[in-house]
C-alpha cells in the first residue's frame, strides 16, 4: 500500500534515517491554575504568579533506532503518557524538539481516537482520513482491519455499545493495518482474551520483523522485559535509568519499594478505622512484615523470605492464648488462615501472666503468594474454653504489597513445578526427555 | 487564516465524512428520522402564530392574510434556528469531541464548519417549505388560506440565495471558532451562549415586524443586528419575491469577515494548546 505523503503535525522527517524517534532535551510545562478565569486573562497578559508550574517531563532525551522495539516504564503519573503524547504529536513540547520518521499510530487507552456515536466501520474511516489516506485506501483496508478485529456484525453498530474487549480489538486492528513506521502503545494489551492477545502478539512480532518501530508503555514489567530490547525508566518526569531491560528494571523495583513503603505506611496508619474487638486482656500492639533483608517492609517479592511479626504486651493473665493470622487479597479473597496452635507439633502457652511481653512470629521460607495488594488480619483468641472468645481481634491489621519481577506465573499463588516433555519422534528408537526442575 | 483555510482544504475529505454523518444522524438515528425536519417547523409556527398572529395581532401590512405572516415567521425561524443550533453546538464541539482532539492528531478546525453545514443542510427544508407555500397559497389579502398556483411568485432574486446562505456560513464558522476557543478557557461560555441567543432571539425581528421596533425607537438595536440583516434579506427574496436590501446585505458581509477573521485567528493562534486545555 502507498504511503501517503501528508503526515500528522510534527513528523518532521529527520536526516538521520537510521533513527526513527529522535527527542532532543525535550521539556513538557503544564501550567496548573486554581481560577479557569485567571487562564483567560494570562492569555492577554500573561502573568506567571497566577498559575503554579508543573514540569510532566524535564530534559528528556530520547533516540530511538528504526526498527527496535522500547519499553518506557515508571509508575502512575510519572510522565509516560506525556512522552507518549508528544510522540505521537498530540501535544507539543514546552522546549526541544521531537522528531518522528514516518507514520505514527497508537494505541493509547480504550476507544481513545474514536466517535463513540460512529459506527466500527466508519470509525476505521474516520482514523485513516486523519491519518490523510485516500477514498480508495481505506475501502482497500477496511476489510482486513474487520477480518483482524472479529467484530462480525458490530461493526457495524455504534463504538459506545463496544465493550472494553472489543474496543481493544478494533483500537489494535486500526493501529497495526494501516501500515505504520511507528507504533506506539500504552497497556492496551492487557484488556482483550487470551485469543486475541496471542493474535496481537504475533501480529506485533511480524511489525517488528518488517522494521517497524515500537514503543510500549507500560507499569507491567514483565511484559515490558519479554518484548523490549531496550527500557527507558521515567521517574518524576524523567529519565533516570535506560538500557537492558534486567537492569532497568532492578532500578525499577527498588524504586517502586522505597516509594511503596512509603505510600502503604500511609495506607496502614488508618487501620484503625477497620474493626477490632475482644476481651483485651492482652493486646497486639504491633504488626510488622520482615522482608529478607530482616528488615520491615511493605513490599514483598514472590520467593523472598518473609516474617510476619506479632508483638503483644497483657495487661491480664489468660490461661491459653493463641495467636494466629489470616492473608487476604485486597479483593477481599481469603488466602490462608493459621495459628500456632493448629498443628503437628501445636504451640501451647500457658498462662500469659500480666505485664509479659512478647514477640510471634510466623516464618515463610519463600515467599508463594503472587503480584498484588494483599492485608493481613491478626487473631488473638482464648482457647481456654470450649469455644475460643476473641482477646484481641484486629481486622487489616496490615496493608502490603507483593511484586513478582520473573513473572514466570500468573494468578494467586507460585506452585513450585517441574516440567517434563518425553517427545517420541518418528523414527527415533527411545524418546527424547526435556526436563525443566523447579 | 490563510493557513487555515487551508488546512480545511487538506482535510475536505473529513469535513464531508462529518457533515453526512451528521445528517444521516439527524434523518436516519430517530424513528421519525427526516419527518422530525419538517415537523419542527411546522409546529414551532403553529404556536408562534398562535401566540404572536392571534393573541398579539402581529401583522407585516395592514392587511396581510394570516398565510402570509405565517410564511414570513417560518422564513425567519428556519433561519433563526439554524443559526442558534450551529452556535451552541459549535461553543461545546471541542469539549465534545475531546476524546479525539486529546489523543490523536486530530484537525479540530473541520468542527465548528461541519456543524455550519449540516444546520444549513437542515434550514434549507424549512426555507422549502416556506417556498413551497409562497408559490401555493394566495397573497391576495381578501383570499385568506385560499390555494392557488402562482408560479410567478419565485422571483429571480433567488439566484441570491447560495450567497446568502454562504455568508451566513462564513458568520457562524466564525462564530463557532470564537466560542469553542473561548469554551476552554472558560467553561461557562456554554451556559452563557444559551441565554444570550435566547436574548438574541427576542431582539431579532422574527415574531413580529421590524418597523414597530423603529416606532417605538429602538432603531439601533436593529442597527446593531447582523442576524436582522441576514434574516431580512431572507424573507425578500422568498416571501416577498424581490432583491434584498444590498446596503444591508453589505453590512452583514462585512461583519461576516470581521466575526470570521476574529474567530479564526483566535482559533488558530491556540490551536496547538488545545489537546491541553481540555
Amino acid at each position: 500500500m502507498p504511503k501517503s505523503a501528508t503526515q500528522p503535525a510534527p513528523a518532521i522527517r529527520h536526516a538521520d534515517t537510521s533513527l526513527s524517534i529522535r527527542a532532543h532535551d525535550v521539556s513538557k510545562l503544564y501550567r496548573i491554575y486554581d481560577k479557569p478565569f485567571d487562564r483567560l486573562l494570562d492569555l492577554f497578559a500573561p502573568n506567571p504568579k497566577r498559575s503554579r508550574e508543573f514540569w510532566a517531563l524535564r530534559r528528556v532525551y530520547l533516540d530511538v533506532p528504526k526498527g527496535s522495539t522500547v519499553g518506557i516504564i515508571g509508575q502512575n503519573g510519572a510522565g509516560k503518557s506525556t512522552l507518549l503524547k508528544l510522540l505521537s504529536g498530540v501535544t507539543e513540547p514546552t522546549t526541544g524538539s521531537v522528531h518522528v520518521n514516518g507514520r505514527v499510530t497508537s494505541l493509547i487507552e480504550l476507544g481513545a481516537g474514536f466517535h463513540p456515536e460512529f459506527s466500527g466501520r466508519e470509525n476505521i474511516a474516520l482514523a485513516c482520513a486523519i491519518l490523510g489516506m485516500s477514498r480508495e485506501e481505506v475501502r482497500e483496508l477496511a476489510p482486513r482491519v474487520i477480518e483482524f478485529s472479529e467484530l462480525g456484525d458490530f461493526i457495524d453498530r455504534p463504538v459506545k455499545t463496544y465493550s472494553s474487549g472489543m474496543y481493544v480489538r478494533l483500537g489494535f486492528a486500526v493501529a497495526t493495518c494501516v501500515d505504520p513506521d511507528v507504533l506506539l502503545i500504552d497497556e492496551a494489551l492487557s484488556v482483550g482474551d487470551e485469543h486475541f492477545r496471542g493474535k496481537c502478539l504475533t501480529r506485533l512480532n511480524e511489525f517488528r520483523d518488517g522494521g517497524g518501530t515500537t514503543v510500549f508503555v507500560s507499569h507491567d514489567l514483565g511484559a515490558v522485559k519479554s518484548m523490549c530490547q531496550n527500557v527507558v525508566l521515567i521517574d518524576q518526569g524523567e529519565i533516570v535509568e535506560q538500557g537492558a531491560p534486567e537492569r532497568v528494571a532492578t532500578e525499577y523495583l527498588k524504586r517502586v519499594k522505597a516509594r511503596g513503603n512509603e505510600r502503604l505506611s500511609m495506607l496502614a496508619r488508618g487501620t484503625h478505622e477497620f474493626p477490632r474487638w475482644g476481651s483485651g486482656e492482652i493486646e497486639v500492639h504491633d504488626v510488622q512484615l520482615l522482608g529478607g533483608d530482616g528488615q520491615p517492609t511493605r513490599v514483598l517479592r514472590t520467593g523472598e523470605h518473609a516474617i510476619f511479626r506479632l508483638s503483644y504486651r497483657a495487661h491480664s493473665a489468660v490461661r491459653c492464648p493463641v495467636f494466629g493470622l489470616g492473608i487476604y487479597r485486597s479483593d477481599g479473597t481469603y488466602v490462608c488462615g493459621t495459628n500456632h496452635f493448629w498443628r503437628e507439633q501445636p504451640i501451647v502457652l500457658e498462662s500469659v501472666e500480666p505485664g509479659e511481653v512478647g514477640e510471634v512470629d510466623m516464618a515463610l521460607g519463600a515467599f508463594p503468594l503472587l503480584e498484588g495488594q494483599y492485608y493481613l488480619t491478626t487473631f488473638l483468641y482464648d482457647h481456654s474454653k470450649p469455644a475460643p472468645t476473641a482477646i484481641d481481634h484486629r481486622e487489616h491489621a496490615l496493608t502490603f504489597q507483593v511484586l513478582d519481577a520473573l513473572h514466570h506465573q500468573h494468578g494467586l499463588v507460585y506452585l513450585p513445578a517441574a516440567w517434563a516433555v518425553r517427545r517420541h519422534r518418528a523414527g527415533a528408537d527411545a524418546p527424547e526427555n526435556l526436563e525443566s526442575g523447579r | 487564516m490563510i493557513e487555515l483555510l487551508r488546512s480545511l482544504h487538506t482535510h475536505g475529505a473529513l469535513l464531508r465524512d462529518f457533515v453526512r454523518r451528521d445528517l444521516k444522524a439527524r434523518y436516519v438515528g430517530s424513528s421519525m428520522g427526516f419527518f422530525w425536519s419538517l415537523v419542527f417547523p411546522v409546529i414551532s409556527l403553529c404556536v408562534y402564530m398562535f401566540v404572536f398572529r392571534t393573541i398579539l395581532a402581529t401583522r407585516w401590512g395592514d392587511n396581510q392574510p394570516p398565510a402570509q405572516t405565517a410564511l414570513t415567521m417560518l422564513a425567519g425561524i428556519s433561519v433563526w434556528t439554524a443559526f442558534a443550533e450551529t452556535l451552541s453546538r459549535s461553543t461545546n464541539c471541542l469539549v465534545e469531541n475531546s476524546n479525539l482532539i486529546q489523543k490523536v492528531v486530530f484537525p479540530s478546525e473541520i468542527l465548528p464548519p461541519y456543524l455550519s453545514i449540516s444546520a444549513l443542510v437542515n434550514m434549507c427544508i424549512g426555507l422549502a417549505i416556506v417556498l413551497v407555500g409562497c408559490v401555493l397559497i394566495d397573497a391576495d389579502p381578501a383570499a385568506g388560506w385560499k390555494l392557488a398556483f402562482q408560479p410567478e411568485r419565485l422571483s429571480g432574486a433567488l439566484v441570491v440565495l447560495p450567497l446568502l446562505m454562504f455568508v451566513q456560513c462564513v458568520f457562524t464558522i466564525g462564530l463557532g471558532y470564537l466560542l469553542a476557543t473561548l469554551n476552554l478557557y472558560l467553561r461557562d461560555t456554554y451556559h452563557v451562549i444559551g441565554v444570550a441567543t435566547m436574548v438574541w432571539m427576542f431582539a431579532t425581528p422574527i415574531f413580529y415586524p421590524a418597523f414597530i421596533v423603529e416606532m417605538r425607537g429602538y432603531g439601533w438595536i436593529l442597527d446593531l443586528n447582523p442576524m436582522y440583516w441576514l434574516i431580512e434579506a431572507y424573507r425578500a427574496v422568498i416571501v416577498e419575491a424581490h432583491w434584498p436590501d444590498w446596503k444591508a446585505l453589505a453590512r452583514f458581509l462585512a461583519a461576516s469577515c470581521a466575526v470570521f477573521a476574529l474567530g479564526s485567528s483566535f482559533f488558530w493562534s491556540q490551536r496547538r494548546k488545545l489537546p491541553d486545555l481540555l
